[in-house]
């Protein structure tokens, strides 16, 4: 049968069944809605859980075991033996040695050249921790340096970026204090320091001077509650206290592919070392529940598909009854039973097609309701996404396609029937 | 043209079994128009639906335009029906949701080889409507045309793809005797054009237009 007479039958027969048409149709748009709707939101979660939970699927962080025989006799330390020892295990491709600063340091000034309305009383302590520069080197502005300045030189810090989020949605609003602009704005920042400085008085050391630290970038990869130096200005800061070198505080070996690194995890434990799962068992966990939730609803939209592929396969039924006669007439002028096949399920194609198109546009809609109500209703909280959804440009094309399959499908028995139509019982 | 030898048509109900042919046999010259007479349920739509290869599920030999219909595939049987037979129905079997135009261009839809052009398409559809004086009535809806009309629409339907074999199944049954006489008229032109025409008829004007008359009775043409 030549497309463009199918197509017409087609919609000539759907235009003649117009209520039955809008109803399967309508079916079909639900189900297509619910998919693309619980698609995009589970992407959004998963996006907003990636923000909260950055993590290289590829690192893998080493620690000296909680508890070691060996340790005491010396082993299950992490030095520079360690360290390169880790480097030559099969399916590493770095290894980037940490070094926690164990001289305190805290800012009593806001970052020099930013309006802060900083309390007077305010110390903030910095954490910090040295990384080698490639730990961070994707992660600097251009041009930063990030080495050891000297002593009378601004260190190179990069923090978190979560770090950030956390302060313009809670530490700010908490303290009163205004919030900081986008990250990049930031970069260059000098925040005057007093080093030895702890806010615990006793932890205080003897000798406290000033110094600065200047931001050279932004980074998922140094965490949260720490800002990460130089690895040679922890070394010498820890010189110039007097601070006995205890081996490194966490090795970060970076392997080839993600794949490998559950074998350079059981090779790290096999060397009496530890792998902390911590931040990354969380993010496994929220990755592993979204999938699961956003499975879970997806399978519950395609269910929807199948009884929607249900409704049109009982609609067509009946259709075929009626028409039964008006289809005698095509084998009658030379259709052959494929062709009346065809056009059966190509109008519930087109049913289908046009539902999912629907449906995904609704989906769109009820996103934007949905953005917007908890906009209204949830307080800012750090991490708050500005949208629930992230619509991916396959999800409308898989609401549309798998409409238009569910209702092909539905249109399979009674196409196979309307092509078993005997001409010569039915046309007098 | 037509060639049947011992022809047998049986319809089974449940365990009972009615035979409506029984061993006829037919010839039909190409060019004749032929007149099938009976009473109802003699076999006359039978007969037609056989030739015509709308019904394949009989005994015996059917030769018709060269064909032998017992062997052909389900396939070649729709492509025989589109384009060497034509078929004119008693309630005209007029596809409600397309124009007269697009009702008579409908084989074209299912023809073989290269397709048309809308507008060559078009044109062969108004000829085929011309010829049976419908030209102005192309765009008109079935449910806007009389009965006659509708006749005629059927008619250039049938004549659309130029068959070899007009088989018309009581096609004067539903229209009034002027109407039904003008029908006649085009059937006795189109036979004397060479097309062979086989029309199931209760009607005597039929009959007497026609170059035979053949009567069934008992499943056998008397």
């Amino acid at each position: 049968m030549r497309l463009r007479g199918l197509f017409h039958l087609a919609a000539q027969d759907l235009a003649a069944d117009a209520r039955g048409a809008l109803l399967n149709g309508a079916a079909v748009a639900v189900g297509a809605a619910v998919l693309v709707f619980f698609l995009a939101l589970g992407a959004g979660i998963a996006d907003a859980a990636r923000r909260v939970f950055p993590r290289d699927a590829r690192l893998v962080e080493v620690v000296p075991p909680a508890v070691s025989l060996s340790g005491v006799l010396g082993g299950g330390r992490l030095d520079d033996a360690a360290v390169e020892r880790l480097r030559r295990i099969d399916g590493v491709a770095d290894a980037w040695p940490k070094l926690a600063l164990r001289v305190p340091i805290a800012a009593t000034r806001p970052p020099e050249g930013l309006a802060v309305n900083w309390p007077p009383s305010l110390v903030i302590q910095i954490p910090a921790l040295g990384v080698p520069r490639g730990f961070v080197a994707q992660d600097l502005a251009p041009g930063a340096a990030f080495e050891d300045p000297g002593p009378d030189g601004a260190i190179p810090v990069v923090l978190s970026r979560r770090l950030l989020e956390v302060f313009n949605r809670t530490i700010a609003p908490a303290w009163n204090v205004r919030r900081l602009p986008p990250g990049p704005a930031l970069v260059g920042l000098q925040l005057p320091v007093r080093v030895g400085l702890s806010m615990v008085p006793q932890k205080t050391e003897d000798r406290v001077y000033e110094g600065r630290l200047v931001l050279a970038g932004l980074s998922d990869r140094v965490p949260l509650y720490a800002a990460a130096l130089p690895i040679d200005a922890v070394r010498r800061l820890h010189r110039e206290y007097g601070k006995a070198d205890q081996g490194y505080t966490a090795v970060t070996l970076l392997a080839a592919r993600p794949q490998d690194v559950p074998a350079v995890a059981a090779t790290v434990r096999r060397m009496g070392l530890a792998v902390d799962e911590g931040e990354r068992g969380s993010a496994e966990r929220v990755g592993a529940a979204v999938a699961l939730a956003t499975g879970g609803l997806a399978l519950l939209a395609l269910v929807l598909c199948a009884l929607a592929a249900l409704a049109i396969a009982q609609s067509l039924f009946a259709s075929v009854r009626a028409r039964a006669r008006d289809l005698a007439v095509l084998l009658a002028v030379g259709a052959r039973p494929g062709d009346v096949r065809a056009l059966l399920v190509v109008e519930a194609g087109l049913v289908g097609l046009a539902g999912g198109a629907v449906g995904s546009g609704a989906a769109r809609l009820l996103a934007l309701a949905a953005d917007a109500a908890l906009a209204r209703a949830l307080p800012d909280f750090p991490f708050r996404p500005d949208t629930l959804f992230a619509f991916a440009a396959w999800m409308p094309l898989a609401g549309i396609a798998v409409a238009a399959g569910a209702a092909a499908l539905g249109a399979l028995a009674p196409a196979a029937a309307a092509a078993r139509i005997e001409p010569a019982r039915l046309l007098s | 043209m037509i060639r049947l030898r011992g022809v047998v048509k049986r319809y089974r109900d449940g365990a009972d079994t009615l035979v409506v042919l029984d061993g006829l046999d037919l010839d039909v010259a190409p060019g004749e128009l032929v007149a099938l007479q009976g009473a109802s349920g003699s076999g006359k739509s039978t007969l037609l639906h056989i030739v015509g290869a709308l019904d394949a599920d009989f005994d015996g030999e059917a030769h018709v335009a060269g064909q032998d219909l017992r062997a052909l595939s389900v396939a070649e049987r729709a492509r025989f029906r589109n384009s060497t037979v034509g078929f004119v129905f008693q309630s005209f079997n007029l596809l409600p949701g397309l124009s007269a135009l697009e009702n008579v261009c409908l084989p074209a839809w299912f023809a073989g080889g290269p397709a048309p052009g809308r507008s060559a398409l078009a044109a062969a559809g108004r000829a085929a409507l011309a010829r049976v004086g419908l030209a102005d009535r192309a765009r008109q809806r079935p449910a806007r045309l009389s009965g006659g009309e509708r006749q005629r629409v059927a008619v250039a339907r049938a004549l659309f793809a130029n068959p070899r074999l007009l088989l018309a199944d009581e096609p004067t049954g539903n229209l009034d005797a002027v109407t039904g006489a003008e029908i006649i008229a085009l059937f006795r032109g189109l036979a004397a054009e060479g097309l062979t025409v086989l029309v199931a008829t209760h009607e005597e004007r039929v009959t007497a237009a026609a170059d035979r008359a053949l009567f069934l009775e008992g499943g056998r043409v008397r």
